[in-house]
């Protein structure tokens, strides 16, 4: 090997390990150095109440108040609401009772007999009455008044509108997840029982179907 | 320049592989019976747990906090968590590349799948202690699903695929809660599942589950379930569902000792003769694992520079005490005992999860180090050939190469990081009384018999029907 070769070879040689090494830190402290201007702020945005916000996948306001909204207007599109009015002369009083939580989230079921409070009363065409918790309530406010209000401002016991209907029913899920997508499947089951008969005067179901999609891997 | 900033990058990593050991103080307020106190040590320390480890903060805290007997905030951490862990389940390139090239401590921790798990028991837990026990259901359904789709993952040959003890406690809130079919559904896949890991998990089928599944199976009125169940446990004494649902129920549930912790195990591999000898003299005697001795071994081999350094975690079992608690209710005319039985041996299954995961963990390690290496040896080749060929630039060669070694050896660790707020075991014991009012006491037992910790007691009026449910801390 000649002098000059040797040089070329050891330029080469160099040339090469300049090379990887250049190639080895380049790679090292872009995978390793945080990104400046990466820094998350918090940013508050108004929105409009009516706009859907679908951000887990996870029952939220819409649903609840999508929900509502669409079983008491089928509730009341049925018969038994023309029947009862004819038969009585006056619209029927409902009570909205219990909504058990049977799914797989932790549902604040109370938004949700709100929402239903809401539907029916701004509907009127049912009276509605105050429900189990509120109407304790109520009561105490009577009993505080026969003690400390005016006579002529008291108001009586014994002077409440019986609800003729209940309203009650259920929401329950079914999940199935894999490959990180997840179906959830919410299913809510609401019956209005004549509370003196025990008669089921109206069956009405609601489905709502999410999937949810996470990816794997992200750069 | 590129040589500095990569030196830079190699010097910040290996600062920020300091740990704090804050779970020997946890432990001391744990053992003083001074819940608080542990609980503000975690709060205190939430800086030092950094962005990586986010979820193991909220985890110790949700575990803290529920020890500390504050309910909703437990409950509110463990729910973060949850949130954050399925948030994770989206892997960053960025984030896997750091890891792969410093170690995997630096990966976003999510907890192993048994951890996952604890998350909704402690949530679950945390609303039984509280009598809420339709929102206890809630979470015996989270974990139904979350076993479900790790069942559907995992492959059926390796360990952790099921959690017994998150199946039997699932069934307790049902049966509770009044839903005696899926009750049942959880008692039988916790009896399957208690027998299925038995190889491994070192927790019997606790008696009490063939009890239950025999008061199920007759309450739904499951005849064939209930004759083969018969046939199957012989002779055991137990109550129709009809004797005791008038009764009012006390469970009382004990967290025993430490969950284990881990460590690393340091391979060196010499590639040269010369680096044989000096790893030879370096194992030599004494061999406490230091981090004086650690950053004396980084700087011999780096300046020896012919040394990989491969860590691996191992598992250090923290072994409860305690054998048994005896539970006593008293209402002055009579009492009745229980003892508790083991439902949980988080050692057990902490180790079998590790041993899943070892060949995947070592793996990734040994290529990690041949990188480190390779990348060591390109600065210090590439120094020296920035440098020339005068004696000074050899020796500025030298020492950014030697640094560069030390660096990739200092920086290598195994990631350590595990729930260590979660007990060794945990026990359980379920008394059926008739309604009144009594004097519960409790008090551990340990293998010889002794009685161990703090004796506690609690004054309870119970209703017909009603449950209650306590829990105790027990550290030794």
């Amino acid at each position: 090997m000649t002098g000059t070769q040797a040089m070329a070879d050891t330029s080469r040689l160099r040339h090469g390990v300049f090379h990887s090494v250049s190639m080895l830190t380049a790679m090292f402290a872009v995978m390793v150095m945080p990104i400046g201007g990466c820094s998350k702020s918090t940013r508050v945005t108004r929105v409009d109440t009516n706009l859907v916000t679908d951000l887990s996948g996870r029952w939220n306001d819409t649903d609840s108040q999508e929900v509502a909204k669409t079983m008491v207007k089928e509730a009341l599109s049925f018969p038994w609401l023309d029947t009862y009015t004819r038969a009585n002369g006056r619209p029927p009083v409902v009570v909205v009772g219990t909504i058990l939580n049977r799914s797989h989230e932790h549902i604040n079921t109370q938004t949700f007999v709100t929402d239903l409070q809401r539907e029916l009363t701004n509907s009127q065409k049912v009276s509605f009455v105050a429900g189990k918790g509120e109407r304790e309530e109520i009561r105490d406010e009577r009993r505080e008044q026969a003690v400390h209000a005016r006579e002529e401002t008291q108001k009586s016991a014994g002077k409440e509108v019986g609800a003729d209907y209940i309203m009650k029913g259920n929401i329950s899920t079914i999940l199935d997840e894999a490959d990180g997508i997840k179906a959830v499947f919410y299913q809510v089951d609401l019956e209005l029982v004549d509370l003196e008969s025990n008669v089921k005067t109206w069956y009405g179901q609601k489905k709502i179907k999410k999937v949810v999609e996470r990816k794997r891997m992200l750069f | 320049m590129r040589v500095a900033l990569c030196l830079i990058v190699l010097f910040g990593t290996a600062a920020c592989s300091r740990t704090v050991n804050r779970y020997a103080l946890i432990e001391d307020s744990l053992m003083a019976g001074n819940t608080q106190r542990a609980d503000q040590i975690v709060e205190q320390a939430e800086p030092d747990y950094g962005a990586e480890s986010h979820v193991l903060y909220l985890m110790d805290r949700g575990m803290t906090l529920h020890l500390t007997g504050r309910y909703q905030a437990s409950t509110d951490m463990l729910d973060q968590a949850e949130q954050e862990i399925e948030r994770l389940y989206t892997r960053h390139l960025r984030t896997e590349a750091k890891a792969f090239l410093i170690n995997d401590s630096k990966l976003t921790y999510e907890g192993d799948p048994y951890e996952q798990t604890m998350i909704n028991v402690i949530k679950g837990l945390n609303y039984a202690v509280q009598g809420n026990w339709n929102e206890a259901v809630v979470e015996a359904r989270r974990i139904d699903h979350r076993l479900n789709v790790l069942g559907d993952r995992v492959n059926p040959k390796d360990g952790y695929r099921d959690d017994a003890f998150a199946r039997y406690l699932s069934g307790l809130f049902f049966e509770i809660a009044g839903d005696l079919n899926n009750a049942f559904i959880a008692y039988r896949k916790a009896y399957e599942a208690y027998q299925q890991a038995r190889p491994w998990a070192r927790t019997p089928v606790p008696p009490s589950i063939r009890t239950d599944l025999l008061r199920m199976s007759q309450a739904l009125h499951l005849d064939q379930e209930h004759e083969q169940y018969r046939r199957e446990f012989g002779e055991l004494v137990w109550q129709p569902y009809s004797d005791t649902h008038d009764l009012a129920q006390v469970i009382v549930v004990t967290y025993n000792g430490r969950a284990p912790r881990k460590e690393d195990r340091l391979i060196d591999l010499p590639v040269s003769l010369d680096a044989l000898k000096l790893v030879l003299l370096t194992k030599l005697p004494p061999r406490a694992q230091s981090q004086e001795r650690r950053a004396l071994e980084s700087v011999l081999y780096g300046l020896n520079g012919h040394v990989v350094r491969v860590a691996i975690p191992v598992l250090v079992p923290q072994k409860t005490d305690v054998l048994y608690a005896e539970v006593t209710a008293a209402d002055g005319a009579h009492s009745v005992q229980a003892r508790t039985q083991l439902v949980q041996n988080f050692t057990a299954v902490a180790e079998k999860t590790l041993a899943d995961r070892l060949p995947g963990i070592s793996v990734k390690a040994v290529a990690r180090a041949a990188v480190k290496y390779g990348l060591a040896d390109g600065v210090r080749h590439g120094a020296r050939a920035a440098g020339g060929k005068d004696k000074e630039a050899r020796l500025i060669g030298f020492i950014v190469g030697s640094l560069a070694h030390a660096l990739a050896i200092a920086s290598e660790e195994a990631d350590k990081r595990s729930w260590r707020t979660l007990p060794d075991e945990i026990q359980i014991a379920r008394l059926w009384l008739p309604p009144g009012s009594y004097e519960l006491r409790t008090h551990s037992v340990d293998h010889n018999g002794r009685r161990i910790g703090h004796d506690s007691g609690y004054a309870v009026t119970l209703h017909g029907g009603e449950t209650k449910l306590m829990t105790e801390r027990v550290i030794p």
